[in-house]
């Protein structure tokens, strides 16, 4: 056995574990039907509909979508992931197995976070694959891939943990997805380039933050991208970073978790 | 000697209300030790701020010596927990929740599963072990609870209500596994309802009422005052 010295790694990798065991279980929930979805979304737009345009960004439609469609669930899936784990915690008092533990408020937060990360990062592979596979388009830059991806993971993540301890019933957790994360993602270039838009929308795309995230995360398989690559990247770490920020204070003040 | 549980003016509040009062208390190591109270009278609280998952307004907590604010990790490491209610990890198997348990704590290792293997069979759950906790009788979940609070070897278990809706057979079988556990040199600190139980098995008690101690003695002194603790309790608790 080995003892808690001052960082409790064990419990933070335990956490981790404990996250994709829980991903396992429910697999049918939350790993295939983002694959299936993302499936008949290049079927149906890429394939099917996207012959009617030659190209975007120098690629073919159906290619231009892939990068898109991996950001969308990499987004809902990392927020769905740690809001539901925590707020079910939460509800079924399962979550004092870890607050009575020498856990700190980071290991708590870093745990959950790379737990997701884990089933993000599974399902942007397996839609990598099914892009290489079927429309032929991989990535160009896979250090720009792993890094976005990450990052966009640990800022939807850590609003997942935000949300997950403020939520009183489930039905709060599906109430930013309906109302804010779905409706930007789909706006925030999954299916069309910023060129595509007229230039007062073109304009608007700056205040949508996934809009940054698809943007430079496209970089990684087209080598190209509308805005200037680091301002993205920035944009998107400076997020990530907040998001977490604030996730480990309310961790740490015990929102909702201590009394 | 250290004692296993120091509280020096404890208040805890909730808005407006006093769920705990200025409440102190000394749980010697390896002391068999009852707290009761009615509903409501703060016990759950004390043992939640115990333990950490409630923060004191004021008033220190001393485990074994370390603060449990400013040394909380060597604070927690000494203490298993085991609540009334069942608050098991619906993903994990039995075996898993004592596992994970550890790894929470820190432990990991063959030790560790060795260690799970070991409580498992002596609460009678080894054949259970692959199972998930949801399909366990209400006994074998009050024993799981037990095994998952001496996962980490902790010098002290904190057990709220252990026999709460339990027949009399599997109480007093639970009776026997505790005065075991304490005779290991293991201090428990126990609430219950039922006063025949803390007469029975605990060697000091202490009484809240309303968030105050009212009364902190030997069992057999408590039992002097009157004809039996019932009555003594009973005498100090009610308003």
């Amino acid at each position: 056995m080995t003892a808690v010295e001052t960082f409790n790694r064990i419990g933070l990798f335990t956490l981790v574990r404990r996250e994709m065991i829980r991903t396992m279980k429910v697999i049918n929930q939350v790993i295939w039907p983002p694959i299936i979805s993302t499936l008949l979304y290049v079927f149906v737009f890429g394939l099917a509909l996207g012959n009617r345009i030659s190209s975007v960004q120098g690629v073919s439609y159906a290619q231009f979508l892939i990068p898109g469609l991996i950001m969308l669930q990499v987004i809902d899936s990392s927020y769905g992931e740690c809001s539901s784990s925590i707020f079910q915690g939460r509800f079924m008092n399962s979550i004092q197995e870890m607050l009575i533990a020498p856990m700190s408020a980071f290991e708590m937060a870093s745990g959950y976070v790379l737990g997701s990360l884990v089933r993000a990062l599974l399902i942007a592979a397996l839609i990598t694959i099914m892009g290489a596979i079927l429309v032929h388009t991989w990535p160009v830059h896979w250090l720009l891939y792993v890094s976005v991806l990450a990052l966009v993971s640990i800022l939807f993540s850590s609003l997942g943990l935000i949300f997950g301890l403020m939520a009183e019933k489930f039905d709060h957790l599906a109430a930013l997805t309906t109302f804010v994360i779905t409706p930007l993602t789909f706006v925030g270039g999954v299916f069309t380039s910023a060129q595509m838009l007229p230039s007062a929308l073109r304009n608007l795309e700056l205040f949508n933050p996934i809009f940054y995230t698809i943007d430079a995360f496209r970089f990684s398989f087209t080598g190209v991208s509308y805005l200037p690559l680091g301002f993205s990247v920035a944009m998107i770490a400076v997020l990530a970073l907040a998001a977490f920020s604030i996730a480990l204070r309310m961790m740490a003040v015990g929102y909702k978790l201590r009394t | 000697m250290t004692p296993a549980i120091e509280i020096q003016h404890l208040v805890k509040r909730y808005d407006d209300f006093t769920a705990v009062n200025d409440v102190s208390l000394r749980v010697e190591a390896g002391e068999f030790f009852g707290f009761l109270g009615p509903n409501g009278a703060g016990k759950t609280t004390t043992i939640n701020a115990i333990v950490g998952l409630a923060r004191a307004d004021s008033g220190t907590i001393r485990v074994f010596g370390h603060d449990n604010h400013e040394q909380w990790r060597e604070a927690r490491r000494t203490i298993g927990l085991a609540p009334q209610e069942y608050n098991f990890d619906r993903y994990l198997s039995i075996r898993d929740v004592l596992i994970f348990q550890a790894g929470y704590f820190g432990l990991r290792g063959p030790q560790v599963k060795a260690r799970a293997d070991m409580l498992l069979e002596r609460f009678g759950l080894a054949s259970k072990a692959k199972q998930e906790f949801t399909r366990l009788s209400g006994g074998m979940k009050r024993r799981l609870t037990l095994a998952r609070a001496l996962i980490h070897e902790p010098k002290l278990i904190i057990l709220d209500e252990p026999t709460a809706g339990v027949d009399v057979e599997l109480r007093l079988e639970l009776w026997d596994l505790l005065r075991e556990l304490n005779g290991d040199g293991l201090t428990i600190f126990l609430t219950t309802h039922y006063l025949e139980e803390a007469e029975a098995l605990c060697k000091t008690i202490a009484i809240i009422r309303e968030g105050r101690i009212v009364t902190q003695e030997s069992t057999r002194d408590l039992i002097a005052h009157g004809a039996s603790l019932q009555d003594v309790f009973l005498e100090l608790t009610r308003s």
